[in-house]
């Protein structure tokens, strides 16, 4: 076994051309599941293409999203879970997802077919998923404010 | 010696890469990085096992002297020696 050594991703990722570890959060799902999957990230060589999952830093956070468009000096980049997109400078970004292990099933981003057609589909039907959910989730979060203010006048007039 | 739940192995490139799963994930993001005796190692060790059991299923499994097996487990456990690792 090789002697342990700290390196931060980026480090990691020069030295050894790669970077193999869990995922932290939901901004990936469905794709993506914090606890159960593991992703492997190498080093960024090239420029990225639409579709590509690129792995840049917002501040001290890594981020693993999907790159949506390629625009003059960087990207325009989202989660599969999100509802928002950021624009990315070319610099930022130092990594990209070769291929990911869905509990033992392993992906390769490059050659699997199903992935290639989910990928392509999620960018697709991303306005009309927008349309539906967005809606839903801001319905979702009045009732449960609603929810939390009647809660917590009974809560309060019981008391 | 035991090694806790919660890593796994994985093949990436010809290589064996242990990888946390589960809760362990939200706490080492490190990346742990072995060789063909050390990925052995790390699967006997699933099961709790002491050192001069593991010397004789890697002379069972290996082509090595006793001292080369002896050294490498040794080199092993101590490397592995940490709370986040073994029970």
């Amino acid at each position: 076994m090789e002697e342990a050594k700290k390196l931060t991703i980026e480090e990691l990722i020069e030295e050894e051309g790669k970077y193999v570890g869990p995922t932290v959060g939901v901004s990936m799902l469905p794709m993506l599941k914090s606890g159960r999957d593991s992703v492997v990230i190498v080093k960024k060589e090239a420029r990225l293409k639409p579709w590509d999952v690129a792995l840049y830093k917002r501040g001290e956070k890594y981020v693993l999203h999907r790159v949506i468009s390629v625009i003059d000096g960087g990207y325009i980049i989202r989660g599969d879970n999100c509802y928002s997109d950021e624009k990315i400078p070319e610099s930022a970004v130092f990594g990209v997802l070769s291929e990911y292990f869905r509990e033992n099933e392993r992906i390769d981003c490059a050659a699997n077919e199903k992935y290639l057609r989910y990928a392509k589909k999620r960018v697709k039907n991303y306005r009309l998923r927008r349309f539906f959910v967005v809606p839903y989730l801001r319905c979702r979060s009045l009732a449960a404010r609603a929810y939390h203010k009647i809660f917590k006048r009974k809560n309060s007039e019981t008391k | 010696m035991k090694i806790k739940e919660g890593f796994i192995i994985r093949q990436v490139g010809g290589e064996n890469i242990v990888v946390p799963i589960g809760k362990t994930g939200k706490d080492f993001h490190g990346m742990i990085k072995l060789n063909d005796s050390g990925a052995f190692l790390w699967r006997f060790f699933t099961q709790d096992h002491t050192e001069e059991e593991a010397v004789a299923a890697l002379l069972n499994e290996y082509e090595v002297d006793e001292a080369t097996a002896k050294a490498d487990v040794a080199a092993f456990v101590k490397t592995l020696n940490d709370p986040r690792f073994v029970d």
